[in-house]
């Protein structure tokens, strides 16, 4: 592939409240047994893109170690690879990534020092599959500055947690709003861009110059009349999880089997970092229906409507419902879970009594776990 | 076990687990005197003088092993168990036996291979795959959590990675990428990684080998048990053994002793019945 890949996996986020507390959004857990990042990365390797950036500043450490080796997404080893870039200080640079257009120019080198023509620019919290030649081509046929994929949201949704763009019948964009509060299109920005390397070193160091430092607001609509902005619809599935809710809601859409077949058994594969887990155990009394179980986990009780994560143990007599329990979850006997989240690595005491009421409920209870 | 052999001088180490006198018979023996050191070997013997069963993990000096080896270079089909500690030990080098008392489990035979994996589903079984200080690791390329369905019924499993499980499942290890379909029972079996069974069958006490495909309808390890008509010494206590990417067709009834190997056809089932005891392996089994 002509493109090296940058992803963008700083971002934390306060909707997110309890969950992003320990990690940033693009380490989430996804659908089992994956990492929200773990989309883009596959993305970028199915693609055949080489060599990867990931910039990272919040919470990294969870990111980090998943990210230990290029391995298990098969980047190049001796050319190429997978790099994480969190903040340096230098003589010249003391402060945190101000923003993603900042985020990029205190790591300018990683542009400067490579020859691919074209930059593949993706973030970590999306779940999707996506051939990023097929934007490049694209691109390239356009002669675009820059091209923003963008998806069409179904009428009536609330799309005021993204950036809405309005095209014109050539599919330059014509106008482009983060995060509006009525918005005028239902046609949002995926987050992923395509743009030829020199043009983003010419333009982040003008940011730069300018004491700049968003790539959307400060590029994209800073100038969307003066350069080719160009939008790529894409159809299939995508799903940012910028909330508790969406984030819920991805997580329960891999119960749906045509999605399932989708990500799991279609080509390409989803790469994810290998834990060498025995596998899900069921003993006496394990009552199971729609749900998805990941390796590691022991049931004991009664699951429905839920994703199990790696390594859960549900104790006797358990009813969890419409759930979505994190890795390493201890549940005690006798505990009754609805609408929730159970944070990862949590101890949940034998009886208790867990119900989201109106909505989705994050579990955070920090017990200490007793276990022989 | 290494200390062990240093601390007795030992030139060779053999772990040992005493079993059932009974069962002695199918082991390599080990007779001892009173420090563990080994005076003689009796391979599978018919009346065994003691229950120390080899369980074929050695430690050698590595100068012995060597000069084992070189020496016996000749022999055919040359043999730790056989030829190189019988060596070693007419040769004068101090051989010790290092009894071990935790789980230990041949799996040489079918029958063995199934109890094993049968023990692995207890509750607390003896050998904890859950143990977190002692991994075991394994090469896996599935990813994917297994799903399992509105209407399945699951109760004593292991199932691996990517399974989907439409039907019931009782009591059985499941593998990697298996799916199971809407009303099928699985009991007391083993199926590996990525078959596919199909609706509305039953299968009873089956080892179904990696990417065979089963066809719907299909009733495994039904009827009384008679004698396998090929290998009886092999295919025994009722298991059905279905070979790797083996086909079955739809709405075929197969008896218990049964061996299925290659892509058979309904023409290859008298009646569509396979009956206790025979044997279907089609030429031409390897795809």
């Amino acid at each position: 592939m002509r493109a090296i890949g940058i992803i963008l996996a700083g971002g934390n986020n306060h909707r997110m409240g309890e969950l992003s507390k320990k990690r940033a959004i693009s380490a989430m857990p996804i659908a089992g047994s994956y990492r929200s990042i773990d989309f883009a990365l596959s993305n970028m390797t199915n693609s055949r893109v080489q060599k990867v950036g990931v910039f990272t500043q919040y919470n990294a450490r969870s990111l980090n170690e998943h990210l230990s080796s290029s391995k298990w997404w098969d980047f190049g080893r001796k050319q190429g690879g997978l790099f994480v870039f969190t903040p340096t200080v230098t003589s010249e640079n003391n402060s945190w990534y101000r923003g993603t257009a900042d985020a990029i120019y205190q790591n300018l080198s990683f542009l400067k020092e490579s020859h691919e023509p074209y930059v593949v620019i993706a973030s970590g919290d999306c779940v999707y599959k996506m051939d990023y030649n097929k934007v490049l081509e694209y691109h390239i046929a356009k002669k675009a500055d820059i091209t923003v994929v963008c998806k069409d949201m179904d009428a009536g949704e609330n799309v005021d947690r993204y950036g809405t763009i309005k095209m014109n019948e050539d599919s330059r964009i014509e106008e482009f709003e983060e995060k509006p509060i009525v918005a005028k299109s239902n046609t949002i920005s995926c987050g992923i861009y395509v743009i030829r390397r020199r043009q983003l070193i010419e333009l982040i160091e003008k940011c730069a110059e300018e004491g700049l430092y968003d790539f959307v607001k400060d590029i994209l609509i800073r100038y969307k009349s003066l350069k080719r902005i160009y939008g790529y619809k894409m159809t299939d599935y995508w799903k940012n999880i910028a909330t508790v809710e969406d984030y819920f809601n991805t997580n329960m859409d891999f119960l749906k089997p045509a999605i399932r077949n989708y990500f799991f058994r279609e080509h390409p594969d989803i790469y994810s970092k290998v834990d060498d887990l025995p596998p899900a155990k069921y003993n006496v009394g394990a009552k199971l229906k729609n749900c998805l179980i990941s390796s590691g986990s022991i049931i004991n009780g009664t699951v429905e409507n839920s994703v199990i994560f790696k390594d859960v143990f549900v104790g006797n007599n358990c009813t969890i419902k419409n759930s979505v329990i994190l890795n390493d979850v201890y549940i005690g006997d006798n505990t009754y879970i609805e609408n929730c989240i159970v944070e990862s690595h949590d101890t949940i005491r034998a009886n208790s009594y867990l119900k989201g009421e109106d909505g989705i409920k994050v579990i955070v209870e920090q017990n200490d776990r007793f276990v022989i | 076990m290494l200390d062990y052999h240093k601390s007795k001088g030992a030139e060779v180490t053999l772990a040992a687990m005493p079993v059932p006198l009974e069962e002695a018979k199918r082991f390599g023996i080990l007779i001892t005197d009173e420090n563990r050191r080994i005076n003689e070997f009796e391979e599978k013997p018919e009346n065994p003088r003691s229950n120390l069963a080899s369980m074929g993990i050695y430690i050698f000096n590595w100068k012995t092993l060597k000069e084992a080896l070189i020496a016996n270079a000749q022999q055919p089909s040359l043999d730790f168990g056989k030829h190189v500690i019988p060596y070693c030990h007419a040769k004068g080098a101090p051989c010790y036996a290092y009894e071990y008392n935790g789980y230990w489990k041949d799996v040489g035979t079918l029958h063995s291979y199934w109890e094993a994996n049968m023990e692995l589903i207890d509750i607390v079984p003896e050998f904890n795959l859950y143990e977190e200080y002692w991994k075991i690791y394994t090469k896996c390329d599935k990813l994917p959590p297994q799903y399992i369905s509105e209407n399945s019924e699951i109760e004593k499993c292991i199932i691996g990675e990517g399974a989907q499980i439409y039907g019931k499942v009782y009591n059985s290890v499941i593998g990697c990428g298996v799916i199971i379909g809407e009303g099928t029972v699985v009991r007391d079996s083993i199926i590996m990684n990525d078959t596919e069974i199909g609706f509305g069958g039953n299968i009873e006490k089956a080892i179904i080998a990696e990417n065979v495909r089963i066809g719907d309808n299909v009733k495994i390890g039904c009827g009384e048990e008679a004698e396998n008509d090929t290998a009886p010494h092999i295919y025994n206590h009722g298991l059905v053994c279905v070979g790797e990417k083996s086909v079955v067709p739809g709405g075929v009834t197969i008896g218990k002793n049964v061996v299925i190997s290659g892509e058979t056809g309904t023409e290859d089932y008298e009646n569509m019945q396979l009956a206790s005891g025979k044997s279907l392996v089609k030429a031409g089994d390897e795809v």
